[in-house]
């Protein structure tokens, strides 16, 4: 068993957790909570250098063992660690309560145990923990949030049964699972990702609940570190067959939603549906089981999360500014007013579909050709389904960004300093992430590389 | 220096302008129309020297393709994406013209944006078209072509969008956009088919010797090239405005003049054609394909040129005029006259540009020559009119003042049965509102937005 040379994941957890215990009683509740999301993504940092730098295994933290970092989560882990420290540097005055900053560091807290969990039982802990926040109400009192609730803890409840019955059945890890137990995991993950068709709870979220946490939430992307870790673990026979099927539904996600996005107005519908529909891509290109489609959506999650960050926070950044953009009963014309922020919505948004020049059109192109190389017509199926959500982004900017500028809107701030260094570095890491891709590939190729074996090794 | 480094030079200098341009701006630095003007000029000024230089090396030394390759961009296990540029026969002159043209555009937007608030942005976006079309005429295979052609498309798309305090630039850029999208999935789908079938898609790959060159031993069977042909023949119609995609380009007349001169009137829509001369040996191996290109060039060429003889604007009726001759160059691509294929796109190019850039001084002109010629101008363009019946006449003017009914068309059997469908997925989301008030409020804003 190796170690990482200092408690690197504990000390991020513990900064988390101090974090947003702070943050309820601070009278600085923001500074807090970026101290605290500064210090996790420098321990979260320190911990995948010395994974890259090790290249292979499993790397334990010496304080708590029930922690790891390996290739698959530990460039996630700092990655996520950033997207928290975004959020919180981006939150509008109104959504930056001492509660509700402490609600997006408990759920960034809960994502970090479920990455680095070296076991079930931890990885199920954090997946309840992910919850409490919205369970708790730290966000205040949100309309219609039954139902969303409702799906976040069904999808507990289901990952817990799988874990449950692996261990009554003395079953240790993902290998040995018994298809029921499988099945259970797969529940989990579309319950939890708005797979199709349940994917109406996630709608729901982003529309009527608090949209920073929920797409904090969002970006974690669980499920699809849930499918990624049971590849990794070499699965029997029967359970590839559950992860095809589970595959087919991730195109049927990423394409109806895509298509259903083109009668949609309301900008934050239209966000979820972009984003159910590019997360689809991940759990697709995760079932090509080559190493093209499975590196592609492994750089395609870093580019939905970077992305589509950007994208919401912006969207809310509108919001508390003018109203009406919620419900717009026409286009808003707010680049007038607000032309930076249109910049970083495109370059956000024209990543997230794939333009060249950015990283998503690497991610695109290797998830395609991976995708074409087993399953051709999931390949065929994510083209169109890119095309759909191209004309919904362009449909959104237009709708939030041209046209007649409302008379109401007299004189709106541009993107403030505050903001605009977060939303520079997405952008940053996007384009010179897509010029160079060679880097950012290196860091998920061991675990595309493992997951690769793991499948081959079975099917042969 | 080396033709090579030339040539890398040629291609990066507009990214790196756009790019320095672009940092400054979102860092809350600006730059004076001054300082943008002569950064223009400088560098287009340059790049044409450094064309003539290029041209020059490969005629005296008497290379007549240059390749320059830069190894992979990207690589995941046996998948590598090549970055290798190329210049031949083919390729010289619509490089030289592009670079030679968007210089004379950028020139002449000095003047023509003189103090719009979108100055800064509309330089910033002519700076990476130029680079993307660059890429698209130097690409050494259909995978890095892909990158300028959607790079062409999205800076096309935000200049229709240019003035973008009104509604109809809006609209019409979104409407390009969709356009765009659909065509360009016929690329996407043929890039990764011929990486299925063929195990490449690079020239070199596909075809033998120089350009046109011969289709190489592939090995997808005669049903694979010619799939990946027509695919690539509605690729191209869709860049060029032609046959069933032909509707964008009027739309498209909604952007600032220069970018109206340099997009649809010199380079962006002559990519379709130039990609057809490129893969020129898939024609003579597939004659679906050939009879596809023939007749969607000849079809769309009628269309344009009764529609042009209708339009009451001036950019409008260019850009039916544009069309058609498109759809002639369309037409000579599958007849296998490639060399005049060629001398048709430069001129037509250069042609289309100085009329374009002269549209805002037509009445001036036309009151010019009508004071020279002694205030009698015969009317023309009535000769060919006038050989069809009457009846004729009447059906042919109404067709074309309905622009061959093609929105209504495209409105009536392909958008509005793809909102239903959307708005009828809504079934599967809590709260269903498909009945009643508020869903007839959203699926008027929805068929709002869309149209």
């Amino acid at each position: 068993m190796e170690y990482l040379s200092l408690p690197y994941l504990t000390a991020g957890v513990a900064a988390l957790f101090a974090g947003a215990l702070l943050s309820l009683r601070s009278q600085k509740p923001r500074a807090t909570a970026i101290v605290a999301a500064c210090v996790a993504l420098l321990s979260f940092l320190l911990a995948a250098r010395e994974v890259i730098v090790a290249g292979h295994g499993r790397l334990f933290d010496p304080l708590l063992r029930c922690f790891e970092a390996d290739g698959l989560d530990a460039v996630p882990m700092a990655f996520y660690a950033a997207l928290t420290l975004v959020f919180v540097v981006l939150a509008p005055r109104r959504d930056a309560s001492g509660s509700a900053l402490a609600g997006m560091l408990l759920i960034s807290l809960a994502t970090q145990i479920t990455y680095a969990a070296a076991d079930l039982v931890t990885l199920t802990a954090g997946w309840w923990l992910t919850s409490l926040p919205f369970v708790l109400r730290l966000f205040g009192v949100q309309r219609s949030q039954k139902l969303s609730q409702g799906f976040l803890i069904a999808s507990c409840v289901a990952l817990t049964a799988a874990v449950v019955i692996m261990h009554t059945t003395e079953i240790e890890d993902l290998s040995h699972a018994s298809m029921v137990a499988f099945g259970l995991i797969i529940l989990a993950v579309i319950l939890r990702k708005g797979v199709f068709p349940l994917h109406g709870w996630m709608l729901s979220a982003f529309e009527k609940g608090p949209l920073l946490p929920t797409a904090l939430l969002f970006n974690g992307h669980l499920g699809a570190l849930l499918i990624a870790r049971s590849e990794a673990h070499a699965l029997p026979q029967a359970a590839r067959h559950a992860l095809d099927i589970l595959s087919t539904v991730a195109i049927a996600t990423a394409l109806i939603t895509s298509i259903r996005g083109l009668a949609e107005n309301r900008p934050r519908r239209l966000l979820a549906l972009l984003c159910v529909s590019q997360a689809g891509f991940i759990l697709a290109g995760i079932a090509t089981a080559n190493a093209e489609g499975i590196t592609g959506a492994l750089l395609h999650w870093l580019v939905v999360s970077a992305a589509s960050t950007g994208l919401i926070c912006i969207v809310r950044v509108l919001e508390v500014r003018v109203a009406g953009v919620a419900d717009p009963a026409s286009h808003l014309g707010l680049a007038v007013k607000a032309p930076r922020l249109a910049t970083f919505f495109l370059v956000c948004g024209l990543a997230l579909i794939g333009l060249p020049g950015t990283l998503g059109y690497c991610a695109e192109d290797l998830l395609f050709h991976g995708a074409l190389e087993s399953h051709p017509y999931i390949g065929l199926a994510l083209l169109v389904a890119t095309a759909f959500n191209a004309i919904n982004l362009i449909r959104l900017f237009s709708i939030l960004f041209l046209g007649v500028l409302p008379k109401h809107v007299i004189d709106i701030p541009d993107a403030l300093p505050r903001e605009r260094w977060p939303l520079a570095a997405c952008a940053v890491f996007l384009i010179c992430g897509g010029l160079l891709p060679g880097t950012i590939i290196a860091w998920r190729s061991e675990a595309a590389h493992v997951m690769e074996q793991a499948l081959g090794v079975e099917s042969h | 220096m080396s033709p090579q480094n030339i040539l890398l030079i040629l291609v990066s200098t507009p990214l790196v302008v756009f790019l320095a341009m672009s940092v400054l701006w979102l860092l809350g630095g600006h730059m004076p129309e001054q300082a943008i003007s002569r950064i223009t000029k400088a560098v287009y000024a340059i790049l044409t020297i450094g064309a003539f230089i290029l041209g020059y090396k490969m005629w005296q030394s008497g290379v007549t393709t240059l390749r320059v390759s830069l190894g992979d961009w990207f690589t995941v296990a046996h998948y590598g994406f090549p970055l290798s540029l190329l210049v031949d026969r083919l390729s010289f002159p619509i490089v030289a013209v592009t670079i030679i043209l968007a210089g004379v555009v950028g020139s002449f937007s000095v003047r023509y944006l003189h103090r719009d608030p979108g100055f800064y942005r509309f330089f910033l976006l002519l700076h990476l078209f130029t680079f993307g079309a660059l890429l698209v005429f130097t690409a050494d295979s259909l995978d890095l072509l892909i990158g300028g052609w959607e790079i062409v498309g999205i800076t096309s798309v935000l200049l229709i969008g240019f003035f973008q305090y009104r509604m109809d630039p809006a609209r019409n850029a979104l409407r390009v956009f969709a356009t765009y999208r659909v065509a360009d999935l016929f690329m996407l789908v043929a890039v990764f088919l011929a990486h299925h079938w063929f195990g490449t898609a690079s020239w070199e790959g596909m075809f033998s010797g120089e350009w046109p060159g011969h289709v190489h031993n592939l090995q997808g069977s005669a049903a694979s090239i010619s799939i990946i042909a027509v695919l690539l023949v509605f690729a191209a119609s869709g860049k060029s405005s032609q046959g069933p995609f032909c509707g964008w380009l009027p739309r498209a007349m909604e952007g600032p003049t220069p970018s109206s001169a340099v997009f649809y009137g010199a380079i962006s829509v002559h990519a379709g054609a130039y990609l057809l001369l490129r893969i020129e040996p898939l024609f003579r191996v597939s004659w679906v394909a050939t009879a596809l290109v023939i007749f969607v060039g000849l079809t769309t060429a009628l269309l344009g040129t009764l529609v042009h003889r209708t339009c009451a604007d001036a950019k409008t009726s260019l850009a039916y005029a544009s069309q058609t001759q498109l759809g002639l160059i369309f037409a000579e691509i599958g007849f296998g006259w490639t060399t005049f294929a060629i001398i048709h796109i430069v001129s037509h190019a250069i042609l289309r540009t100085l009329q374009f850039l002269r549209t805002p001084s037509m009445l001036r002109d036309h009151h010019r020559v009508h004071a020279a010629a002694g205030g009698k101008i015969d009317p023309t363009g009535e000769h060919l009119e006038a050989l069809f019946p009457r009846g004729i006449q009447i059906w042919l003017y109404r067709f074309a003042l309905g622009r061959g009914f093609y929105d209504s068309i495209l409105n009536r059997f392909i958008i509005a049965p793809l909102l239903w469908g959307a708005r009828m997925l809504a079934i599967f989301e809590p709260g269903w509102e498909a009945v009643g008030p508020d869903a007839e409020q959203h699926a008027s804003k929805s068929e709002t937005a869309a149209s």
